[in-house]
């Protein structure tokens, strides 16, 4: 089945039997591996993309419910931001990640950032305030890590919550991580 | 690790509900398995656990998700339509679910975490009829009815009529879940959801109860509970309904609730909880239903 998708606002088309899983579709045909298979039964979130704007586990959905709609992965978060050359490839998100090491070894990364970016469109660009603790808490109780402890990852949210209003990526990134300019960060995450 | 088994399962998208309850009939009447998908979240899930070894074997899948008719929410007088492909998330941001009947953003908050409150819908969480479910839980002690449609014509049935067993129900295998219609709970109403798994998110419940009531003059006037995993069904625990209602609520004895629950419930052990546990709890959250509804 031809099924018409955005994914990352690129206009894309995948022709695969319809029940296949939009994880499948989007590290198959669609070449986007930033998002992770963990489970493949909708416990760990490490396949989460935001599908029309809200946080879905992509190893529970059929491509062919995709047609017409708009996809989001990791792959997405710093190319949408519009300032991807600056901030070498990453969003605010993605580089409070790095500083605040809530990263190791980055299988649930992209499922944890694209659970975290949908509550700060909610609560930073939608209502103007920062998410609580416990919002933050919620918001990636879906995502399983089995690396950090989830301190540093709420952490590295609440850093990304505080500074999206106040600063542009691209100046944060250039006073905490400096060597993304020169060389990028995109293998990092 | 993709999942090949899936290219088995044709997949139609029927553009209108009297198509889905026509395709449904056919299949039905030769005896062919049709799976209406919604969420998906319970779907893929059984796919993965049990994939189909064999195309002759898989069944039809037909996309009820977007269909029109079974989405949304309305409100009309004291009346609450909720369409049977209504997610989670969207009854946890409807503004007159909120100020009416904040017990089912209150369930739905608790459905395992944003990404499948984001998907799984109502009408999926009772078409397993799973005693398990929450939404169901919350529809038990809301008084719901369900509507059904199939070529042969509309029914409505109220969802204590529902199951007939453990994972048994009157709906017919041509039938779809439309809606369900709700009477909202009148203002200064009390409305209880608690529900105790192994942690706050992704845990199926060991127990939960849903609860409504209202109070006029002391006395209970209207009371619905709605229990999870502690019967075969979704648990209507009528003799606590009978003790209670049209009673004063300052002789409503614990003891009696106590005795009233115990008579409602019949747990089992299982992976998720002992049935022992499950009686504990059962009574803790029926006195607690009541002595919250008492204290205000
Ligand atoms: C990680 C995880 C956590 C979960 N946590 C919870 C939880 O906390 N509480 C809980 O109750 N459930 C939970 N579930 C189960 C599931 O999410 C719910 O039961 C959900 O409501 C199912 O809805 P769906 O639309 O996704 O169903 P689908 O998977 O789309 O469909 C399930 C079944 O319902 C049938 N169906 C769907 N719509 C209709 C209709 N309109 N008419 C007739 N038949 C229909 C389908 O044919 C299919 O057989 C969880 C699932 C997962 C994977
Ligand atoms: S792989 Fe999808 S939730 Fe685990
Ligand atoms: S960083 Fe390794 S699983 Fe989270």
């Amino acid at each position: 089945m031809i099924v018409r998708l955005e994914v990352n606002g690129e206009r894309r088309l995948v022709d695969l039997p319809p029940l296949t899983r939009l994880l499948d579709a989007l590290r198959g045909p669609l070449g986007l591996t930033g998002t992770k298979e963990g489970c493949g039964e909708g416990e760990c979130g490490s396949c989460t993309v935001l599908l029309d704007g809200d946080p879905v586990n992509a190893c529970l959905v059929a491509t062919a419910q995709c047609e017409g709609r708009s996809v989001t992965t990791v792959e997405g978060l710093g190319a949408l931001d519009g300032r991807a050359r600056e901030t070498g490839g990453l969003s605010l998100l993605q580089a409070a990640f790095v500083t605040e090491g809530g990263a190791q070894c980055g299988i649930c990364t992209p499922g944890m950032l694209i659970a975290a970016e949908a509550l700060l469109r909610e609560t930073v660009d939608g209502a103007n305030r920062k998410p609580t603790d416990t919002e933050i808490r919620e918001a990636v109780a879906g995502n399983i890590c089995r690396c950090t402890g989830y301190q540093r990852i709420v952490d590295s949210i609440a850093q990304a919550a505080a500074l999206r209003r106040r600063v542009s990526p691209a100046d944060w990134v250039r006073e905490n991580l400096p060597f993304a300019k020169a060389e990028g960060t995109r293998g990092l995450l | 690790m993709s999942l090949p088994e899936l290219s088995l399962h044709g997949l139609e998208r029927p553009d209108s509900l009297g198509s889905v309850c026509e395709r449904l009939a056919e299949r039905a009447a030769r005896g062919e398995k049709t799976v209406l998908l919604a969420g998906g979240t319970d779907w893929f899930v059984e796919r993965h656990v049990a994939p189909a070894t064999d195309g002759s074997e898989a069944e039809l899948v037909l996309d009820v998700s977007r269909l029109p008719e079974l989405r949304g929410i309305s409100a009309s007088g004291d009346t609450l339509w909720i369409g049977a492909a209504t997610t989670y998330l969207e009854l946890r941001r409807h503004p007159v679910v909120a100020a009416r009947v904040p017990l089912l953003p209150a369930m739905s908050k608790d459905v395992g975490a944003v990404q499948i409150q984001a998907r799984g819908t109502l009408g999926g969480n009772l078409a397993t009829a799973s005693p398990a479910a929450d939404g169901v839980g919350a529809l038990a002690a809301l008084d719901a009815t369900v509507h059904l449609l199939s070529v042969r014509g509309p029914r409505s049935i109220a969802i204590s009529d529902y199951f007939t067993g453990y994972k048994r129900s009157v709906r017919a295998a041509d039938e779809v879940i439309t809606g369900f219609t709700v009477q909202m709970p009148g203002e200064g109403s009390f409305q209880y959801w608690r529900k105790v798994g192994t942690r706050l998110a992704q845990a199926i419940s060991k127990v939960a109860l849903a609860g409504v009531a209202e109070v006029s003059d002391g006395q209970v006037t209207r009371l619905g509970l709605g229990m999870v995993s502690v019967a075969p069904t979704t648990a209507f625990l009528p003799t606590v309904r009978a003790l209670a209602l049209r009673r004063p609520l300052d002789r409503i004895a614990d003891s009696a609730l106590d005795a009233a629950t115990q008579a409602d419930v019949s747990p089992i052990d299982d992976v998720r909880s002992t049935g022992d546990y499950r009686r504990h709890v059962s009574g803790a959250l029926v006195r607690e239903f009541f002595r919250t509804l008492r204290s205000r």
